[in-house]
């Protein structure tokens, strides 16, 4: 089964100098399939919670489990390796490798899992279409908008056919047609290859795009709501 | 991917990747540079010691090294000079009567070296003949003829064609005195030969000895130094009574003088890696620091510390490997050039003199070198990007996100 379960995460920030209480026992599930969004105001744990769901961060205490794997006890390099496996991610920059092409960038993490040669070409090109981006694949990110580089960063998660994909507030430097171009898109992958996204935002129509709402208030969860999306 | 990566992130700053690759290829090039200079002057010293004096192989009679009397005489020198002359691989052969002695002029007296020769075998080992820079060669006929270092009767203030006085020791054991003329002067490399050693003929000075067919030393010069090795072993054979010398045993200086050089080759060459080791810690620790975001992203999506860290050192590696050729090149016909046409050092050419050191120094190198030195580049470019490998791979992903 593909799930995310987290057990009393809390997260301490600086416990011997400043404590800062970033997380405080956050019991979550996460079915796969699902389009989640995690929400609150700033400074209330959104990205610390992502970071710690996916293996960027360690919780001080409490356990995630991924798909059966208990990955906070885990070491450095075989998060590595298991984030390479099952984990996409999308950043809110800085996602993609200055020096590699679209394609390159999306076909990386591919290489990194040893794929064939003639599987990574026809996943580049399936996924570089499926973000609308089949004309730039010779384009550096620099080159790119925005809003291009964000959806060639989904593209670049999804390449390795992860479980889940988080991603940190990837609309945050996006206008609002970008935005609404790259829901269209992770909702669509969502809808059609039941793809799991959980998303953190400050975007209302973000937010009015999730099936499932999860509010966080000072590193509790105040509240988690299932909704219909608009559109 | 990585080694694509790596390559691109390169010229990703332009201007900092050629500083270093220029100061890889400086580096190379002073290295080769400075090490094909001391080549050639090590080459040039130890070719004039023995062309000019000591010759590949000398024979004595034992005791006469270790005393220096005349007394310890070889007997029946010319044809110990024959037998010398036609043993194989031998190109020239000749027998000195040697003489400490005193030489006296108005200017006060000087103790020198006689060495009484056979003109023709003479120049022919030690090409004496072509040092004489004023007045001429021993000729024919004339009796009690003298050459002299230019230095020393500058010294004594002896004028060519003059009549100088030399006291030594007789065969008997008695203090002896001779006349002779000053029919030349001559000059080589090196003023402290100059300076004590004056050359006469072995016919005339024999008589005043008091001796007929009588050397004290033999000496012989090689086709090709490669032979010292086996014509040594055949002259030990076959004159069991001499004491036969290779060059390195008659002069352990040329030996020393040799790894000297070696060794301050050596520390500039530590010292030069060890510049560009910090070069180029430096500049990779400056690339690293530039991208912490980008590889906090890598390893996020899952690059592994091992990756991560062959990347920084393949960064490191290629810029070795695109400075190594250029800087090899531009050394090798740097010092092509130089052994054509020689480095003169003109204002320092007394000071060489001194040491026996000729003023153009012709830059020389063994193939090795290059090799030696491609290898020594690139492991410089390893050390130096192991730190800043460490450096990259010790970020924890988050941290390196988050930070602005
Ligand atoms: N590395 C850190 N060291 C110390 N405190 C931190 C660190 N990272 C985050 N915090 C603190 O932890 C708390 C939660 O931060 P977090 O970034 O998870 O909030 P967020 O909900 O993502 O906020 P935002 O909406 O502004 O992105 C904040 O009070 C923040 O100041
Ligand atoms: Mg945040």
């Amino acid at each position: 089964m593909k799930n995310i379960i987290t057990k009393g995460i809390t997260k301490v920030y600086n416990p011997d100098t400043i404590p800062v209480v970033a997380l405080d026992g956050v019991d979550l599930e996460i079915e796969q399939g699902e389009f989640t969004a995690i929400v609150g105001p700033s400074g209330s744990g959104k990205t610390t919670l992502l970071n710690i769901i996916g293996g960027l961060d360690k919780p001080s205490h409490g356990s995630v489990t991924i798909s059966g794997t208990e990955i906070t006890k885990m070491r450095d390099n075989k998060l590595i390796e298991f984030r390479k496996e099952h984990i996409g991610f999308v950043f809110q920059a800085y996602n993609l490798i200055p020096v590699l092409t679209a394609e390159e960038n999306v076909e990386f993490v591919m290489l990194l899992q040893n794929r064939p040669s003639a599987e990574r070409d026809q996943r580049t090109t399936e996924l570089l279409e499926a973000v609308g981006l089949g004309d730039k694949r010779n384009t550096r990110p620099a080159q790119l908008s925005g809003g291009q580089q964000q959806r060639v960063a989904v593209a670049r998660a999804l390449a390795p056919k992860p479980d889940f994909i988080l991603a940190d507030e990837p609309t945050a430097n996006l206008d609002s047609k970008s935005t609404e171009n790259l829901l269209d898109i992770m909702a669509r992958l969502n809808h059609e290859e039941g793809i799991t996204f959980v998303f953190s935002t400050h975007d209302q129509r973000v937010i009015d795009r999730a099936h499932r709402v999860i509010t966080l208030v000072d590193g509790k969860i105040a509240t988690d709501e299932l909704q219909n999306p608009e559109k | 991917m990585i080694l694509k990566i790596a390559w691109r992130n390169i010229w990703r700053s332009r201007t900092r990747s050629l500083v270093v690759i220029g100061a890889i290829i400086v580096g190379i090039w002073a290295e080769i540079f400075l090490m094909s200079f001391s080549e050639g002057m090590v080459k040039s010293y130890i070719d004039n010691a023995i062309q000019s004096e000591i010759s590949h192989i000398q024979l004595h009679q034992p005791d006469f090294l270790k005393d220096k009397e005349v007394k310890y005489v070889i007997d029946d020198a010319s044809s110990l000079q024959q037998a010398l002359q036609s043993t194989a691989h031998v190109k020239a052969a000749t027998v000195r009567s040697l003489s400490n002695a005193m030489i006296a002029s108005a200017k006060g007296a000087r103790g020198v070296q006689i060495k009484a020769v056979d003109p023709a075998n003479e120049s022919a080992v030690t090409r004496i003949d072509t040092k004489v820079v004023e007045g001429e060669y021993f000729s024919e006929g004339k009796k009690n003829q003298i050459l002299l270092g230019r230095s020393l009767a500058e010294k004594m203030n002896i004028k060519i064609r003059s009549k100088i006085v030399l006291t030594f020791t007789n065969l008997n054991g008695d203090i002896t005195a001779a006349a002779f003329r000053v029919v030349g002067l001559y000059e080589t490399d090196n003023t402290m030969v100059d300076d004590a050693v004056v050359y006469t003929t072995r016919q005339d000075f024999n008589k005043v000895l008091g001796g007929g067919d009588i050397a004290h030393e033999a000496a012989l010069f090689l086709e090709d130094p490669e032979y010292l090795d086996t014509v040594f072993s055949v002259l030990q054979a076959q004159f069991p009574n001499l004491k036969v010398e290779t060059y390195k045993q008659i002069s352990p200086e040329i030996a020393l003088f040799d790894s000297q050089m070696q060794l301050s080759t050596t520390i500039f060459t530590v010292i030069l890696m060890l510049a560009l080791v910090f070069g180029i810690i430096n500049t990779m620790l400056m690339a690293v620091l530039e991208r912490i975001k980008e590889l906090g992203m890598l390893m996020a999506v899952g690059m592994n510390k091992a990756r991560v860290f062959f990347m920084i050192m393949f960064e490191t590696i290629m810029l070795g490997l695109v400075a190594g050729p250029i800087g090899l090149g531009l050394a090798y016909l740097t010092v092509l050039y130089f052994n054509h046409t020689g480095i003169d050092l003109g204002n320092w050419s007394e000071a060489m003199r001194q040491f026996g050191m000729s003023r153009v120094v012709y830059t020389t190198i063994r193939p090795s070198m290059f090799t030696e030195l491609a290898i020594a580049v690139i492991l410089t470019a390893l050390i130096g990007s192991i730190y800043p490998a460490l450096k990259a791979i010790r970020l924890r992903p988050v941290e390196a996100i988050r930070r602005i």
